[in-house]
């Protein structure tokens, strides 16, 4: 025979259908989410990795100065790799067609051998003036098929969206610390098409592949540093980027699945919520039916049958929440993660993919944790004896003494009596609201941190323009000097004989400062990149007065690392063992990189360079006399910028999306929790309608102590959650390069606080139409 | 293990009779020290199988727990309780529930109905506790309830839900059926009503009755009364004038 109880189940359902449906719908949105996310991620993830047989990506590309003739070619092929022409030309571009530059466009040819294209819709260009552009570039533009744009003036077709297999990430220099998808776009033309274009702007790319694959990474950094090498020996460099280190190709792989733990721990903080709101209701249920549980302990029922049967419901929603949320992620909540990743990342198409590893997070661990938490806090209740059920006391010490209250008025000291009687249910409440505001906090902190950091790095710009130089290293290696022939098409060898003496400028204001980038040292984690600059006495940029022995640190990497003035700080080379240890003397307001000052002279003294060496320019007028093939990079504030923006473009909608995630957290547990604790109240409640309390009186103690707990709670919850979200913050930020200073816009807390009233206005009314309800027989009833 | 044993006072039975249920100097107390109270002050008696045993006395006697160290679910500080032989002190929590599961129905003054399962559902609970369960139509017949077996406890008169309650521990066909004051909550003619049921119960299924209650006139029923006091026995004797419970009358 099944147990009768199971009977009650559906009952059960049905009488407290509200607070089921909405803890299983929160859960199954939750679990979907997470789910779709899992899914889209590795999905994506298997088709990035596989997109490098798939479309044959390089092992590295390089950047000459001129055309390689086909002798250099051939010798550099023998090297054990094979070259390809990947030439490209950078045009100002105009996506909306008004005559204004909004952006550049870098242009290449179809590619037939590495590298190759994925058109995402449409075709690839036919005609001369025709265009496939990358997809993301035309998502951020609003450009579709069949629009037109002005490239170099030009008008040009658009045929195709694509994306190209060595652009999974619009990087417009490697060296950029943030992407652009916005301003920064690549793009496919035909062969006429291209050389239509002219040479004014073009540049001689070459892409590599290694006839044999290098067999991990240390091979492969050393096999690069050795063709780099080889390449500055017989060819003029100007730009050698190895797979490994080309962010354009590494950045989304590196990020696609990244934020997974994140979601993990998302996902499992929610369901434990969503168990303690179960276990605190369930309790609640244990206790109203305290004399049945008794009957039915004193006929022969094992606590294990009623605890089968009081945590059924809980995991059989769970159990649901999983299944849905598991069908909702794979079908229409993975293509909204998908597009996610879509609108930071340029990526080839996908296909959905069984993930197991997903399928166990999102249905078997939230199922555990339910049975865990809902059988500790349960079971333990279950445990008292079947007498003190039938007696209805359900208290575990023996004599519970009445907690003495101070001389309130008569109504405040009911509410505290109300508050002590129902502690469990508000503390799940307050835990509940500080983790609702810690996900507020952090949706809303993001748009005004990032403008604030926007306008601090605006604030704090050194110059309008920062120059770095394509400047000679000293070449110590002997073997330069060994084919003299050659030696006069090395990069050393032309810039040593004809670049040094064009370096310098007449622009007004202009200032030399030397830069150089290290990598740090942090414990158990990989260092990152460290840009040590020289600055000039008295300099008009930096304003640092050089008195003590040290050096200066960016503001950003003092507070990432945790480093104090006087604190030493070792650097290293990054492709070497050599290390510097500097004394810190203090810190210097410069959000925009990781950055280390010293004077100039310290600077050529420590990397033993001569007395009159620089390697840039900060200045606040445009430098023209400089030739451009000289430049290696130009600051501006676009490109210290470059990091708000695309994460504004980015992550905006995530944003936005946790907010809602939040404020819908807050509601279902002010409702469940507020519709609990009037729920246990209901004879009480009953009982003093009876005795000639109305409605407003009841309502001003039932739902004022209430209030009460939730007004406390949003605003201490504040407090925790800051001071959670600062921890957190930094967690995160150690795993990203750079730092983006941590700011708390004072205007979020007024409008959480806000926020937080509105939404409990909003039950709050709610069940205030419930208290009316209540009848007064209801006291009467309960007796039995 | 089958006791045979003479009951003192019992003249007028045979001289052997087989028991069923022994009770042993039975003690229990509550709290300590000044406020420390004697509930059951050594109690002794037995029950011999399908009688009717009411335990009779005025509140604070001790009674209900007596009954509850018979259900098992309460303990005594001295003495025993044996069930056929087998001492209930003896036995850990998950025998204690096996014992009740197999051996005890219980009815209470409160019916304790689940609310959200109707009446055969509700009888249906204790049916499932045993694998020699009676026929639950049959028995709803039994107990009038058939024609409202799709009705929630709700729906019910006191009687009727006292009924349910009767047929959810006497489905499982208990050896003892625990019973305490179950007409406590409810009018004359209802009462009597039930205690027609309970006599019905035990003739035609044979099961041991306790019943508590502190109505005198319920005696008459009985084929053995106890009377307490002060948790003490004041009365222990064999009811020679037992009578139909439709004749009651108080």
């Amino acid at each position: 025979m099944k147990n009768p109880l199971l009977k009650r189940l559906p009952k059960e359902l049905k009488t407290d259908l509200g607070k089921y449906l909405v803890i299983f719908l929160f859960m199954t949105l939750t679990i979907g989410f997470v789910s779709g996310f899992l899914v889209a991620g590795s999905s994506m993830s298997a088709a990035y990795d596989e997109s490098f047989e798939k479309y044959n990506i390089e092992d590295g590309n390089f950047t000459l100065s001129s055309k390689a003739s086909q002798a250099q070619l051939e010798r550099l092929e023998k090297e054990g790799v094979r070259i390809e022409e990947n030439f490209f030309v950078e045009e100002d571009a105009d996506a909306d067609s008004d005559g204004k530059t909004d952006g550049t466009m870098r242009i290449y040819k179809n590619r037939t051998g590495m590298n190759l294209i994925c058109v995402m819709k449409g075709e690839l260009p036919e005609a001369e003036d025709e265009i496939a552009i990358d997809r993301m570039y035309a998502d951020n533009n609003h450009l579709s098929v069949g629009d037109s744009m002005k490239i170099a003036d030009k008008d040009m077709k658009i045929t195709g969206l694509v994306a190209l297999s060595d652009y999974s990430c619009l990087f417009s220099d490697n060296s950029d610390m943030m992407f652009d998808a916005v301003k920064f776009g690549v793009a496919i033309m035909t062969d006429p098409g291209f050389d239509s274009l002219g040479t004014a702007h073009l540049s001689y790319r070459y892409s590599w592949q290694y006839d044999k694959a290098p067999k991990n990474e240390t091979e492969e950094k050393n096999m690069s540093e050795d063709f780099m090498k080889v390449l500055a020996r017989n060819v003029s460099l100007t730009d050698y980027i190895p797979q490994y280190s080309n962010q354009a190709i590494h950045f989304a792989g590196d990020d696609i699945g990244g934020d997974q733990t994140m979601m993990e721990v998302l996902l499992y903080i929610l369901i434990v919520i969503m168990a303690f709101v179960f276990a605190v209701t369930t309790n609640n249920t244990i206790t109203k039916e305290a004399s049945v549980i008794g009957t039915l302990r004193a006929s022969g029922y094992t606590r294990g049958e009623l605890l089968r049967h009081y945590i059924a419901l809980p995991i059989l929603v769970t159990l649901a929440a999983a299944v849905i949320g598991n069908i909702l992620g794979y079908t229409y909540l993975k293509d909204i993660c998908a597009d996610m990743y879509y609108g930071s990342y340029s990526l080839p198409t996908y296909v959905t993919r069984w993930n197991g590893k997903a399928f166990v997070l999102t249905t078997v661990v939230p199922i555990v944790l339910m049975l865990v938490i809902n059988i500790m806090l349960i079971y333990r209740k279950l445990t008292l004896s079947p007498l003190k059920f039938l007696r209805r006391d359900l208290s575990r010490s023996k004599k519970k003494k009445a907690v003495r209250l101070p001389a309130f008025s008569f109504m405040n000291r009911f509410r505290i009596r109300i508050i002590l009687q129902n502690k469990s249910g508000y503390i799940t409440l307050f835990i509940g609201i500080l983790f609702a505001n810690i996900l507020l906090l952090f949706g809303m902190m993001m748009t005004p941190l990032l403008s604030n950091y926007q306008k601090k790095i605006m604030d704090n710009m050194i110059a309008k323009y920062q120059y770095m130089l394509n400047v000679p290293e000293d070449e110590e290696d002997e073997e330069a000097d060994a084919d003299s022939e050659e030696n006069k098409l090395t990069l050393m060898g032309i810039l040593e004989k004809m670049l040094i003496p064009s370096l310098d400028t007449k622009t007004e204001g202009a200032e030399k400062f030397c830069a150089y980038s290290l990598k740090n040292m942090p414990k158990n984690r990989d260092g990152e990149s460290i840009t040590v600059y020289g600055i000039q006495d008295d300099s008009q940029y930096v304003d640092l007065d050089f008195k003590d022995e040290g050096v200066y640190l960016s503001d950003g990497l003092a507070e990432k690392y945790n480093i104090h003035i006087g604190d030493e700080l070792t650097l290293k080379e990054p492709y070497a063992d050599d290390t510097y240890t500097f004394q810190v003397a203090g810190t210097y307001d410069y959000p925009a990189a990781l950055a280390v000052f010293m004077p100039i002279q310290e600077y050529r003294n420590t990397f033993d360079k001569a007395e009159d060496y620089f390697n840039g320019y900060f200045s606040n007028e445009e430098i023209k006399d400089i030739d451009e093939q000289y430049i290696a990079t130009t600051i501006t504030e676009d490109d210290l910028t470059k990091v708000s923006r695309q994460l504004t473009v980015s992550m905006g909608s995530m944003f936005y999306l946790v907010n809602m995630f939040a404020i819908i957290l807050f509601a279902i547990l002010i409702y469940l929790l507020t519709k609990l604790i009037i729920e246990k109240n209901s004879a009480s409640i009953s009982m003093v309608k009876i005795l000639g309390y109305e409605n407003k009186e009841i309502i001003s103690l039932y739902l004022t102590s209430t209030t009460w707990v939730v007004i406390f709670s949003i605003i201490l919850s504040l407090a925790a959650a800051s001071w959670i979200m600062t921890a957190i913050y930094k967690v995160i930020m150690m795993d990203f390069s750079g730092w983006l200073t941590l700011y708390l816009d004072p205007v979020i807390y007024p409008e959480m606080v806000a926020m937080g009233l509105g939404v409990y206005g909003f039950v709050a009314a709610m069940q205030y139409r419930k208290i009316k309800k209540i009848p007064m027989d209801q006291a009467l009833k309960n007796v039995e | 293990m089958i006791l045979t044993k003479k009951e003192e006072g019992d003249s007028q039975r045979e001289e052997k009779e087989v028991m069923f249920l022994e009770i042993h100097n039975l003690k229990k107390s509550y709290g300590d020290g000044e406020s420390r109270t004697e509930v059951l002050r050594g109690i002794d008696f037995s029950v011999a199988k399908g009688e009717i045993c009411v335990l009779l006395g005025p509140s604070g006697s001790g009674k209900s727990t007596l009954l509850n160290i018979i259900g098992g679910i309460d303990d005594a500080d001295e003495g025993y309780i044996s069930i056929e032989g087998e001492k209930t002190a003896d036995m850990n929590e998950k025998t204690l529930t096996k014992y009740r599961r197999k051996h005890l129905g219980y009815v209470f003054q409160m019916y304790n109905l689940i609310p959200n399962l109707n009446v055969k559902e509700n009888v249906e609970v204790g049916a499932y506790l045993s694998d020699k369960a009676l026929d639950i139509d049959d028995l709803l017949k039994t107990l009038g309830l058939y024609e409202h077996r799709h009705k929630l406890p709700n729906q019910l008169s006191g009687g009727q839900q006292q009924r349910t309650a009767i047929g959810r521990a006497i489905v499982k066909n208990p050896d003892i059926l625990l019973c305490d004051e179950p007409t406590g909550a409810l009018d004359y003619n209802t009462s009597k009503e039930i205690l027609k049921l309970i006599q019905e119960v035990n003739r035609k299924y044979g099961n041991t009755v306790i019943m508590v209650t502190h109505n005198d006139a319920i005696k008459n029923m009985a084929d053995r009364v106890i009377k307490l006091r002060d948790g003490q026995i004041r009365k222990n004797y064999v009811n020679e004038t037992k009578i139909s419970a439709e004749d009651l009358d108080w």
